[in-house]
């Protein structure tokens, strides 16, 4: 009989079943589902970078390394693996596009993953392994023959087989660019029997080695084996490795961040809910116990609502995160634009499983706690029905002020005051609403903003032109900037510590680079000091009027010069004049020229060019995810707002039921006595959202600086964020407020009336 | 002069094919300014009566006119009219708003009320005027019951429908409530219309209404009511 009951007290309440079954779905839905992201991420990488061989640690020599190096190498302690390597960007034959040539002289080492065609084979002398995506969009497949330059060596073969490549996990052409764009840039492996047959020498600017050792003991080691000191990095400074852990560590940050909000808000709707349908079930709890039931059975019976409903909203939940991590991790997924994978595989921690268990077992708990609750006493006292707190005495009722207000304003605040739960659990859901809302806009409108300072305004050139630095002299690579009526820089990278970063040495008399300080504003550089950028400030401790000290590589010399200024930068970078530069006695090796003409024509000076364009376009792909993201948050934040903020309203509804068919037995109308109930939702809507910006504002830099230090965005709130964010709380709390005001029409008046008090 | 006028006034509960007749072709005439007493077992259609004339509810048949007005077929806003300037009720549970306190539980009729009464006045009427600012949860059933006709007296109204007023009281207060009420009839000229299963208050009215079945048994004046003491309780 119990089960009949259970059955229609479920359809009795299932505005309130229904909205804690969401509400755990969706915290249950965004904490596996951040979770799964980060766990499958980390576990689809990794095996990517296992099966190919990725490498610890990568050795530059501009000169190139001999066979006799990489023994040295190998004769290390804690080595386990290493090859010679080479990666150099040649422009595919009839095309612009870029291509990264990749030769690994021990495959096992920086290796590649075949999707199709033949195996990999060292000894070919025609094969091409072509980046499978770049193949795709490009309308490439096995069998196609292929043309690639560098300088003046020609490649021309057959593509064997499409591969993808833990060193392109992350396939970007340089640091300027944030997403991949496989319609103008891939890469390709060839052997090196081919390399040899195409310049008729070896040449390996390259080592890549695969060791346990610690960084440090490592570059001592390699150093000492070497004879001289070099460019090493570690895993964390490849573009491949640091951005996909990047990516997991934000999952992980995300999964950690989010599912907290959804997950209270989820707990709290439940704890206030389950006590407010045990209170209404008061009487009918009573009657079970007075009839002869036992204490265990009851309990039993109200205790197996909130199991349901955990089961339910966790089983519901545990789908919501497989879409969510689907929609993140698929090959047709948001990550899937910026990783390069063979496979998407979805899994879950396994203390997400605990996570839940606790979460099922902390819901139960609640319900159990609430039934126990009204249980309380002999059979008389459960009989009685529920009462709320007895009303008291506020001081601000003393007030003249207080004494001014109108009865339905008297009536609304003593009301939230009564019910405190209720409000609090109000202003928590427009909290979290506007939270989100402020968060999600606030976050398009920082990489907005981040965008156009950094490529529209920051980037005043159309095209970019790499030069063959070794070969170019610097009269040389003047006299093109002249005549492309352009600026130019030197690009290299520097010791300072134990930390390789950027030396970037500009000529900027055409305005074609622009430079931003830390408010993102644009800023001359003058020729007084060098400038850095905000992490290597940040750091290192340094500010302007320091100084810093750095050392080129394959170099015993340093330099020493003062602090001018901190810049927002991509990378982590030095920014000085030539004058600075010359003053300071720094050499270096004019590499890249800022042009605004549009056509380049190849030139033995020039090794490849790259457009303004093609960036911004990058971008397109970027801004789509993030739109989607957003879009993704603004409907979260809807369903959230409108899903806590109806239930509470039924609730809020049903006890004050009684009050509001005395109203209208006294001669008010439906209108007014809506308005009473909207007016209450509106205030806590009022308070919510003045808490909820402030709070989304904190959130957001929260995010920022987790997520996205590297970036060192500026955060940026934009009018219409403010504008959206507040009106579409309100919009969401007067739509719910009126959807619980019609139900005013259907007071009943006399049954109201006649029930017990 | 007649108040109230029913003419073959019917209301049908109509459950599925199932119809109950509440009331039956009921016609009735009611004067103003009397204490009347509508007596009747449980389900007579006595409160079905009430609510009819309070307009909380409409006839399925027939016509009711109050104090001149037609009330059978008007709009829920109109009804809201009516009940806001014309009829005040007080019932056994007294609905009082909790959150409020006594003076502001009379006050909010001045919300609606076209041309209510003072609040402070008609609790000093209802010997209140020492509990203004108590709310409600710290009075007695007595107490409350008493605030209940302050507000229901505050919006002025010529007709006060009390359907079981002192059903949730001890004796010794409920007579104090009726007598409370007679003199409302008595003093201020209002018609006070009192539904009751209890006989002994039937001998304090003007006029008895007897129900039964949802029909009139009989509706017979009296000529000399007793007073609240003289009742047996």
């Amino acid at each position: 009989m119990l089960r009949k009951k259970r059955l229609r007290t479920l359809l009795k309440y299932k505005a309130q079943f229904i909205s804690m079954i969401i509400m755990i779905a969706l915290g249950v839905g965004v904490f596996v589902g951040f979770n799964m992201e980060w766990y499958s991420l980390e576990r689809d990488t990794g095996e990517l970078l296992e099966a190919t061989g990725f490498a610890d640690y990568r050795i530059y020599s501009e000169k190139g390394f001999t066979a006799q190096d990489l023994e040295k190498i190998l004769a290390v302690d804690g080595v386990k693996e290493g090859t010679r390597f080479l990666s150099v960007n040649t422009t595919v034959q009839g095309d612009t596009n870029v291509l990264a040539l990749t030769v690994s002289e021990n495959i096992q080492v920086s290796g590649v993953y075949l999707m199709d065609g033949e195996p990999y084979d060292p000894e070919s002398l025609d094969g091409i392994w072509l980046s499978d995506q770049y193949a795709e969009k490009n309308g490439i497949h096995v069998g196609d023959s292929l043309g690639l330059t560098y300088k003046i060596m020609q490649v021309r073969g057959t593509v064997k087989g499409l591969i993808k490549a833990g060193e392109y996990m992350i396939c970007l052409p340089d640091e300027t660019q944030m997403m991949p764009d496989y319609n103008s840039y891939g890469f390709a492996y060839i052997s090196p029997a081919m390399l040899k047959k195409a310049i008729l020498f070896e040449f390996y600017p390259q080592i890549n080695v695969i060791s346990d050792l610690p960084k440090a003991d490592f570059v001592a080691a390699a150093e000492r084996a070497l004879g001289k000191t070099t460019l090493i990095l570690g895993r964390d400074e490849n573009v491949s490795w640091a951005e996909s852990r990047g990516e997991i560590e934000e999952g992980q940050t995300m999964g950690s961040i989010l599912p907290v909000l959804f997950l209270a808000i989820a707990v709290l709707t439940m704890v206030t809910t389950m006590h407010r349908v045990t209170a209404s079930e008061k009487t009918q709890i009573g009657t079970l116990k007075a009839l002869g039931f036992r204490n265990r059975r009851i309990i039993l019976h109200y205790t197996s609502y909130a199991l349901m409903i955990g089961l339910m909203g966790i089983a519901l939940g545990i789908g919501v995160g497989y879409l969510l991590g689907w929609y993140i991790l698929s090959p047709g997924g948001a990550m899937a634009t910026y990783i390069d994978l063979p496979a998407w595989k979805l899994y879950v921690p396994g203390f997400c499983w605990a996570v839940l268990a606790a979460i099922l077992l902390f819901v139960t708990g609640i319900g159990f706690l609430s039934v126990r609750e009204m249980l309380a006493g002999t059979a008389a006292d459960a009989l009685r029905p529920y009462t709320p707190k007895k009303m008291r005495h506020l001081r601000v009722e003393e007030t003249k002020a207080f004494k001014a207000l109108g009865f339905g304003t008297k009536w609304n605040l003593r009301d939230c005051l009564r019910h405190k739960s209720r409000s609090f659990m109000t202003l928590f859901g427009v909290l979290g609403c506007t939270i989100l809302l402020v968060g999600g806009l606030g976050m398009k409108d920082t990489l907005d903003a981040f965008v156009t300072q950094f490529y529209d305004v920051a980037i005043h050139y159309r095209n970019r032109i790499n030069l063959d630095g070794e070969n170019v002299t610097r009269s040389d690579a003047e006299a093109l900037a002249e005549a492309y009526e352009g600026d130019w820089s030197a690009m290299g990278s520097v010791q300072m510590g134990e930390k390789p970063v950027s030396l970037e040495i500009y000529h900027i008399q055409r305005d074609k680079v622009r430079f931003l300080d830390t408010d993102m504003k644009v800023t001359p550089l003058g020729d007084e000091g060098a400038y850095i950028c905000g992490r290597i400030a940040r750091d290192q401790g340094l500010k302007t009027g320091d100084s810093l000290t750095f050392s080129p590589y394959d170099s015993e010399d340093s330099y020493t010069v003062p602090v001018a200024g901190v810049l927002s930068s991509l990378t982590e970078s030095i920014v000085m004049t030539d004058a600075c530069a010359d003053a300071a006695g720094i050499p270096y090796t004019i590499n890249t020229v800022y042009t605004d003409a549009e056509e380049i024509p190849s030139d033995s000076r020039i090794l490849n060019a790259q457009s303004k364009k093609a960036i911004m376009d990058s971008f397109d792909t970027f801004m789509e995810l993030m739109n989607v993201m957003v879009a993704l948050l603004v409907i979260a934040a809807v369903v959230l707002g409108v899903v806590v903020l109806y239930n509470l309203g039924v609730m809020s509804y049903t006890e004050r039921y009684r009050e509001m068919a005395t109203l209208k037995v006294v001669g008010f109308k439906d209108r007014k006595i809506g308005r009473l109930l909207i007016t209450q939702n509106l205030w806590l809507t009022v308070v919510g959202i003045a808490l909820g910006i402030p709070a989304g504002i904190g959130v957001l830099r929260y995010l920022l600086t987790a997520l996205a230090s590297e970036y060192e965005l500026k955060l940026v709130i934009g009018p219409v964020t403010y504008a959206v964010s507040v009106l579409l709380t309100f919009g969401v709390s007067l739509l719910v407020g009126l959807m619980i005001a019609r139900k005013n029409r259907h007071i009943d008046m006399v049954a109201a009336l006649k029930t017990e008090e | 002069m007649e108040i109230v006028e029913l003419k073959a006034v019917s209301r049908v509960y109509r459950n599925g094919e199932h119809e109950q007749y509440a009331l039956k072709q009921v016609d009735l005439t009611l004067k103003e300014g009397k204490f009347i007493v509508i007596l009747g077992p449980s389900g007579a259609g006595k409160s079905t009566l009430l609510n009819l004339l309070g307009g909380l509810d409409s006839p399925t048949s027939g016509t009711i006119h109050v104090a001149g007005k037609d009330i059978s077929t008007l709009t829920e806003d109109q009804l809201a009219d009516y009940r806001a300037a014309t009829v005040g009720f007080v019932f056994q549970s007294y609905n009082l708003i909790p959150t409020l306190t006594v003076l502001e539980n009379v006050a909010l009729v001045k919300e609606i009320a076209p041309d209510p009464l003072s609040s402070h006045e008609m609790l000093k009427e209802v010997g209140l005027a020492d509990h203004i600012h108590q709310f409600p949860s710290e009075l007695s059933g007595g107490e409350q019951q008493r605030v209940s006709i302050a507000r229901a007296l505050a919006k002025n109204p010529r007709i006060l429908l009390c359907d079981e007023p002192t059903g949730a009281l001890d004796s010794e207060t409920g007579v104090l409530v009726l007598k409370l009420l007679l003199r409302m009839a008595r003093e201020m000229g209002k018609t006070i219309i009192v539904v009751t299963h209890n006989q002994q208050i039937a001998k304090m009215a003007d006029t008895v209404v007897r129900v039964k079945n949802g029909r009139i048994v009989s509706c017979e004046d009296q000529e000399h009511p007793m007073t609240a003491e003289e009742v047996d309780w």
